[in-house]
């Protein structure tokens, strides 16, 4: 049996005694690009902060390359080949456009390949090369939401993970968004999205998983979802 | 000239606050470093810079040492000093939580200052070097030796940490850490190896301090806190996250409690930097060199 690149088996994740994640099980494929959509507090984010070692799991196992490592700390996490970026850009404000880059080659994976890295993140964003000495913060919100993204790449990760990349962003960099993920897709890297832009989501996923208040309730091919007259009634009248 | 009987008598103030008020400065650096890292203000930073004035003093004392090139073993010391506790004691505590390591912080000067009054004596000591005495003219103005070299060396000291911040990986490092600790680590950068390099350069900034203090003033077992308090006065000033700034800002206030002590009186040193330092907090909260934080 061929091993899955990310598998996740039977999570369970509670903040305090709340429930945020139950019994959730899911793989990501190589080169594959899979999507978690859900509304609002469904545990999406949650989901990927343990994946990323943010968060331990109170239950359930996280295999990536076949390996357990739901007990490593995120540096170590991202040092093995999975990159998250999470919500909200984060990026580090004061820190020039290049800098912020640098530093997304800090694991050893990455360092050795600076130079090449950094060329290749200018050929996908080529507006971050007009803003390389910028303090990150200058920024506009389009522009943020590339450098974040061609930080995490600067890692070389295998599994990227990208949560709400569209969120915030005015529509016409939306679309530019989806068609970069699209570009890395064919590049070769696997991707987990989570989005709530379920529509351009799904129509791009090569598979998706639907979470609805922390357990996974549908599952299916992204096209396929579309069709799926419960998928339909549960979200698409709701976002339509 | 209304405060000042003459220019060079203003030229003269200022260039002693100048010159004080560098000790100021790398002290304040320091503090910076480790409130980015782990968002606490380092209250005992003055007291392990009188810490490390005693290890310069018996240093000399005992061997002769130039208190100069004590500084030569007092960076790797404290740098040491400063890694150990980090790994052993804060970095524990840490993970309780903020006021946990604050009060660990404070426990720590009132322990160092116990320590250093029963080993030491709570008496006033001062380096007697050949050069102690030395001054020279500078046209109108008299320049003390030591304070110059004091100057100097917190100069250097404040170079190396901007550089090492501006161009090492480690540094940038420490840096993003300082801005978004989550984030770092997502991206590969441990949290307790920038916090336990933060903490080190920030004592073996406190190292340089204590050399400078030793070289220059006489000082006390119980001298430290002031300092602490001066350095979190410089930093407010300054502007947090900023070296340069920091070292601006303890120059400032050197400048400005030379200058408040002349025209009002000596007394008045502490009550005027406090002044300056609430005026500071509530006028300009994000420091006086830096760009309002976004």
């Amino acid at each position: 049996m061929a091993k899955h690149l990310l598998e996740v088996i039977d999570l369970d994740v509670f903040y305090g005694d709340a429930p945020a994640v139950r019994e959730v099980s899911f793989h990501v494929d190589e080169n594959r690009v899979v999507a978690l959509v859900g509304s609002n507090g469904a545990g999406k984010s949650t989901l990927l902060k343990t994946i990323s070692g943010l968060v331990r799991p109170k239950k359930g196992e996280i295999l990536f390359l076949g390996e357990p490592f739901g007990h490593l700390r995120p540096e170590e996490v991202t040092e093995l080949g999975l990159s998250h970026v999470p919500e909200g850009r984060r990026l580090f404000a004061r820190l020039s456009v290049r800098e912020n880059l640098e530093l997304g080659a800090f694991p050893a994976r990455g360092r050795p390949r600076l130079k090449e890295s950094m060329d290749r993140a200018f050929t996908l964003f080529p507006v971050l090369r007009k803003r390389i000495h910028q303090p990150a913060g200058s920024l506009s919100g389009g522009e943020q939401q590339m450098l974040t993204i061609a930080r995490a790449l600067m890692a070389k990760p295998v599994l990227l993970m990208l949560d709400e990349p569209s969120l915030g962003l005015a529509p016409v960099v939306v679309r530019l968004m989806f068609e970069i993920i699209e570009t890395l897709h064919r590049e070769g890297v696997s991707i987990l999205l989570v989005e709530q832009n379920v529509h351009q989501t799904l129509r791009m996923a090569d598979f998706a998983y639907v979470l609805q208040t922390g357990r996974i309730t549908l599952r299916g091919e992204g096209a396929d979802l579309l069709e799926n007259s419960d998928f339909q009634r549960a979200y698409l009248g709701m976002i339509g | 000239m209304t405060f000042f009987p003459s220019t060079s008598v203003f030229l003269q103030i200022l260039v002693n606050g100048i010159l004080y008020g560098s000790m100021y400065g790398i002290a304040a650096i320091g503090l910076s470093l480790i409130f980015g890292s782990m968002q606490i203000i380092f209250i005992a930073q003055g007291t392990v810079m009188i810490l490390a004035a005693y290890f310069t003093f018996w240093l000399f004392q005992l061997t002769g040492l130039d208190p100069i090139a004590c500084l030569l073993l007092c960076v790797p010391v404290f740098l040491g000093l400063g890694w150990i506790l980090y790994r052993g004691l804060f970095l524990r505590v840490a993970a309780a939580g903020k006021n946990p390591s604050l009060l660990l912080a404070f426990g720590l000067m009132v322990l160092l200052e116990s320590l250093m009054s029963i080993l030491w004596t709570p008496n006033q000591r001062a380096i007697n070097t050949t050069y102690t005495a030395l001054g020279f003219d500078l046209g109108p103005l008299k320049i003390s030796f030591t304070r110059l070299m004091a100057f100097a060396v917190s100069l250097a000291a404040t170079g190396m940490v901007f550089l090492f911040m501006r161009r090492t990986l480690w540094g940038k490092a420490v840096r993003a850490a300082s801005e978004d600790m989550e984030a770092a680590a997502l991206l590969g950068i441990s949290p307790r190896r920038v916090g336990s390099l933060a903490f080190a350069i920030g004592l073996a900034l406190a190292g340089v301090a204590g050399v400078a203090v030793a070289l220059t003033y006489p000082f006390d077992p119980y001298s430290g806190f002031i300092f602490s308090l001066k350095a979190l006065i410089a930093v407010a000033f300054g502007g947090l996250g900023s070296v340069v700034g920091a070292f601006l800002g303890g120059v400032l206030l050197g400048v400005i409690e030379g200058m408040g002590s002349y025209i009002i009186s000596g007394g008045w040193a502490d009550a005027i930097s406090y002044g300056a330092f609430l005026l500071v907090l509530m006028f300009r909260p994000e420091g006086l060199f830096g760009r309002p934080a976004t």
